[in-house]
Order: C-alpha cells, then structure tokens, then sequence
C-alpha cells in the first residue's frame, strides 16, 4: 500500500530524469550506430562502423591530447597562481572583501563575451597585447596565427578566467585552519617556507585535491574559449575534443559520427577523471 | 637556558580604548636560570596571557621583556629560542611521530647524528620509543599530548621551556606519572620550567616557586611553604589548601582582636578603624578539645565529613563557621565541644592584606 504511493510521488522525478539524462543517454548511443547525417537523416543499422572511422581518425585523438595538455597545464598553473595569491591576502584583513569582489570578476564574466575581448587584445596589429611586447622590445607576436602561441593563448586565457576560483577556494581553506600549529611551528622555530612545506601545505592537502578535481571537470569541457578566440585554429592546432565533436556534429551535421564521438569522449573522461579523483585522494589520506 | 625578567609588563587587548582593560595588571618578576615555577591561579586570571608574552605569540601594550639582560620585547616568537607546551594537543599531522620530535631540532638546523640522539631521547622519557616510526595523527589524544611535551623538551639550549596546562586531557594515573618526570627533567636539564596551571596539588608538587595570580594581579609569588603557612592576601588564603584557609570577622580592641567573645591578645599598630579585619587560620591547624583549654572557645560541631584518610569538621561559635582537618584515625568529635585555636598558626588581615608589624 504504501510501497505504491511512495512510487506514485517519485514518478514525475524519475520521469524528469528519465527524459532529460536517460533518454538522450539512450538515444545517443542509438544514434551512434546509424549513418545519420545531413543527405540522409534516419535511425538506420551501421553496425560499429562509425566506430571504426573514430579509431582512424587522428584529428581526434590530437584533440584529445591537447585537451589532457590543456586542462592539466592550466589546472596546474591556476592551483600554483591561485595558491600563491590566497598567501598573498591570507593575514591580511582589510580590503580583503574587495580583492574578492574584483577576482569574481573573470569568473562571472560570461566566456563568449570574454573570449571576444582577449581576441581584440590579442589581436596582431590593433591589440594591446603586442603594444605592451613592444615596449619591453620583444616586438609583434604572432598570437593568434602561429600554432604554439595560439596554445599560449588559449592557455592565458584560461588560467586568467579560472585562477580567481581556484584563489577563493584556498583563501577559505586557509581561512578555516586552526590557529595552533603555525603557534606551535613559530615556537619551534619554523621559518616562513618551513612552515609552509611543513604546516600549511599539509594541512591545505584535502581542499587543494577537492579545488583540482573540480578544475580538471570544468576544464575538460573546454570549448567556447577555443571557438570564440581560435575557432580551433591555425589548421587543428588548438582544437579541443568537445570543440572537434561540435565541428562534426553542428557544422558538417553527422550526426551519427559526432554521437560516437561523444560517447567515447564520455566513456574516457569517466574513466580518467575517476582514476585522477582515487589517486590524488589517496595522496592525501596515506599522509 | 637563562634568566627572564618582566619589567612592568602590562597587558590591555585595547590599549587606545579612553579606560583600557587590563589583563594583566603592571607587574615586575624575576625568573631564575634553572628554576622551576608555577603559574597558580583561576581561568581568565591572566596566566596564559603571561605565558603567550614571554613566547612572543602576543606583544605585551606596557613593559619590556628581558632574557638574560637582553631586551626581546618586539623579537619575533622563531627567535625567541623558547618552547611553549600548549593545553591541547598540537601536532604536525602528516609526519611521524619521530618527526614530530625532531622538528624543532631540524629548525636549528643540527646534524643528523644529533638529533637521532636527542630524539630517542625524549622518545625514551616518555615511553614512545616503540611507536615513533607510527604516523602522529593516529595516536590517542594522550599520546599526542605527549608528543607535545616532546617537542617542548627536545632542545637543549631553550631559554625557558613554558607550558600551559599540559596535563588537563592526560588521564589521572599518567599525569601523575608525568608530573614526576617533567620535574626530574628539568632538574637533570637545569631547564627553566614555567608552568601554568588552575591546579594547586599539581603547583605545588611541580614547582620551587609558586606564584598566584587573580585577576591580572599577581597575588604572591613564593616556596610552596610560605603560600601555605603565610597567605600575603585572603585570596591566596582561599584558593591554596583543601579546605580552604578559614576566615574569621574579627573587631579591633585593646591590646588584641576580638572573634565574636573570644579575645586573642595582639599587639597592632596603624591600623584603621574603618579597615575589614579578618582572622584567618588553616583546617590544618583547628583542633578540639572535650575540656576547656588556654585558646579555646566552646563551639558545636555543625557537620563531619569523612573522607576516609582524614576529616573535615565544621564547628560554629557565635557567628563563625570554622573548619578543620582531623587525621582519619582521631576521636571525630561531636555536638559540643571546645575549639583550639593555636595563636602562633593565627593570620590577621586587614582590608584582605596580610597583617605584619612594621
């Protein structure tokens, strides 16, 4: 009796659930064995053909390369620069509200709108960028044309939206340590690096591997950065997995390849974000 | 190792308030090289205050501190080469026990060899030779509380070696333990040991010198004796003893003081009529007698409680409640009877200050 009302009340959120996670999961993977493309739309039987095609295609496991160089690059640099900042303010408590306010800035700005302004700093002839460069005589920089810079900037780009984040996150780890053992390190005589290598870091393990498994999610899914600031360019130079899925799936409408695509993206970010998550956990709990 | 002087420290956490509070009233006091001392006193009595200036965690707003005749007062707490022994346990969680002892001993930089030795050491005094390859954060709070201590002890060379309560999360039957060893170390060591503490046995085992603070003051600072025999204020009276000293309103009269109608010849000078006098005597020092005697008044016996090893029993004459402290194996009196009060064991003090004839 009361087994079926209980079921009747959590219907329609599972029927939530169903039509907007299990369905599309479901559909996804149905369409990824048809040839659906833009001449012949249609769920027809292809078998794992489109499968096949994947694991020849070199573009995309490029792509998929770049983006494990990306996201761990850039993870890095910002738990390095958010790290260093979060010291930097840590004791000191006045204007402490209004760093914080001014560092939300990059995060809540929204990516498009962004990218679109660092492409104009970035920009070879018209863009601040190479003006400061050649003040400091390195002269005009090929940012957004040459294969390794356009990484660069991609890089930039990213560090500069996320650095803040990765920043609030350790400030508020560091604002809730307790007192007493940096009491305990000063009387036994620790210096400053002594006691970060020895106290604070230790003690900042757990949030720091909590703030760079949240990044490294985020930071996988990278996609509007690139489209707005290189469209993927030059050639498929900064093109990322999501930005490659996109291309086949939206711009040359084969629907059913990109389905495939997607579910082996999918499929290897589970599995790699789950192994990163277990090893840098138990990093911190062996200690 | 070396001397500490406090010169007319002071401490307000408001200094620029228009009527600061003070924590710690202005105060001077000498700490020997070597000695052994004991910060008695209630919480929030300025004891911890104390201890955080003279390891430099807190700038005292009035005075100067000098160590060994060297002005250290703004000297940042790292070079201050003093250990400070913390009430709860703080350890550093991700290393192991030996590492948590070899520490400070890394901080100065000593060689390998050395600090193998001192560490096995202190690991040795306090039984945690077989556990110091174990992580310190697995450890029961006891044991981290040693580890503490450890730290603390583990240089040779400190000025002074302060510690704040260490024993309150240690079970009775270790403290006791304990107790014994920190002060046969700092003995071998010739440390200068300061210790704080809200516990009067624990003062008064530990320490050569005591000193009682309340309320920002210090009170009186000397051998567990004279606290005993002669309280230099009511205060000091009440909070060292068990029982507490008895105090007795008394009235000025000629050539002595009257308690109630018990006379006890004195011979007093200067002192006003309008002061507060009490009379003050240890439990320790009452006794009874069946049959009148020289110093005694007839009293009735309130309230006996045994407490097996001796007894404390309350008699009452006229106003005045007295209380002594019979040895367990006595006649424990009853109903009424006559109370001995010796004149030599007597105290009087005036407005709460010891009386002494100048």
């Amino acid at each position: 009796m009361f087994t079926k009302y209980k079921l009747l009340f959590l219907l329609p959120g599972l029927l939530v659930l169903m039509a907007i996670i299990l369905f599309p999961l479901g559909f996804t993977i149905r369409v990824s064995f048809s040839s659906w493309d833009v001449i012949q739309p249609g769920l027809d039987w292809i078998g794992g053909n489109n499968y096949a095609r994947m694991i020849a295609d070199s573009r995309f496991w490029e792509a998929l390369q770049r983006l494990s160089f990306i996201s761990v690059a850039s993870v890095l640099a910002q738990y390095v620069l958010g790290f260093s900042l979060a010291l930097m303010v840590w004791n000191q408590v006045r204007m402490k509200r209004f760093i914080r306010v001014l560092f939300l800035i990059p995060m809540m700005t929204t990516p498009v709108i962004m990218s679109v302004i660092w492409r104009t700093v970035f920009h070879e002839s018209l863009g601040p960028a190479n003006d400061l460069m050649n003040l400091i005589g390195i002269g005009p920089v090929a940012w957004l044309s040459t294969e390794t810079m356009a990484l660069v900037s991609v890089l930039i780009v990213e560090i500069w939206q996320w650095t803040p984040f990765m920043f609030l996150l350790l400030l508020a780890g560091l604002l809730s340590l307790p007192k007493e053992p940096f009491l305990a390190a000063a009387i036994d005589g620790a210096g400053p690096i002594r006691t970060f290598f020895n106290v604070t870091f230790p003690m900042m393990s757990a949030i720091s591997v909590g703030a760079i498994i949240i990044r490294l999610i985020e930071a996988s899914k990278i996609m509007d950065t690139v489209y707005v600031l290189t469209s993927g360019g030059p050639g498929s130079a900064t093109e990322t997995s999501s930005y490659y899925i996109y291309i086949r799936g939206l711009r040359d409408f084969q629907i059913g390849y990109s389905a495939a695509l997607s579910i082996t993206y999918l499929v290897i970010m589970i599995i790699a974000l789950t192994v990163i998550a277990k090893v840098l956990s138990r990093l911190v709990t062996e200690k | 190792m070396a001397s500490i002087d406090l010169k007319n420290i002071a401490h307000s956490y408001d200094p620029t308030a228009k009527d600061p509070i003070f924590a710690l009233q202005p105060f001077n006091l000498h700490w020997e090289d070597g000695g052994t001392y004991a910060l008695l006193g209630p919480s929030g009595c300025g004891k911890s205050t104390m201890l955080n200036i003279m390891s430099g965690l807190l700038t005292p707003s009035h005075g100067q501190l000098l160590v060994d005749n060297k002005d250290v007062t703004h000297l940042p707490t790292t070079q201050r080469n003093i250990a400070q022994v913390f009430q709860f346990p703080v350890i550093y969680k991700s290393k192991t026990i030996y590492e948590n002892l070899a520490f400070p001993l890394r901080c100065i930089k000593m060689n390998k060899h050395d600090i193998d030795r001192r560490v096995k050491e202190v690991a040795d005094l306090l039984n945690l030779t077989n556990i110091l390859s174990k992580s310190a954060n697995s450890v029961s709070a006891d044991t981290k509380q040693l580890i503490s201590v450890g730290r603390g002890l583990v240089r040779e060379n400190v000025s002074a070696i302060l510690m704040d309560e260490p024993l309150t999360v240690i079970d009775p039957q270790l403290k006791f333990e304990l107790r014994r060893k920190l002060k046969e170390i700092s003995a071998r060591y010739g440390h200068t040991l300061i210790y704080v503490t809200h516990d009067q046995n624990e003062a008064m085992t530990l320490a050569d010198q005591v000193v009682v603070m309340d309320k920002g003051q210090i009170m009186q600072m000397g051998s567990p004796e004279e606290l005993f025999e002669n309280p230099s204020h009511m205060h000091v009276g009440y909070f060292i003893g068990s029982p507490a000293m008895n105090f007795m309103n008394c009235r000025l009269s000629d050539q002595g003081i009257h308690i109630d109608d018990h006379f006890v010849p004195m011979e007093l000078e200067g002192i006003a009529d309008s002061a507060a006098l009490n009379m003050g005597v240890r439990p320790e020092y009452v006794s009874f007698s069946d049959t009148p005697v020289a110093n005694s008044v007839p009293a009735e016996i309130v309230e006996v409680q045994n407490l097996g090893k001796y007894a404390i029993a309350t008699a009452k004459f006229g106003n005045q409640r007295v209380k002594a402290r019979l040895s367990g194996k006595s006649k424990l009196p009853s109903g009424a009877t006559n109370l001995v009060l010796h004149k030599e064991h007597m105290r009087l003090y005036v407005d709460g200050h010891l009386y002494s004839a100048s």
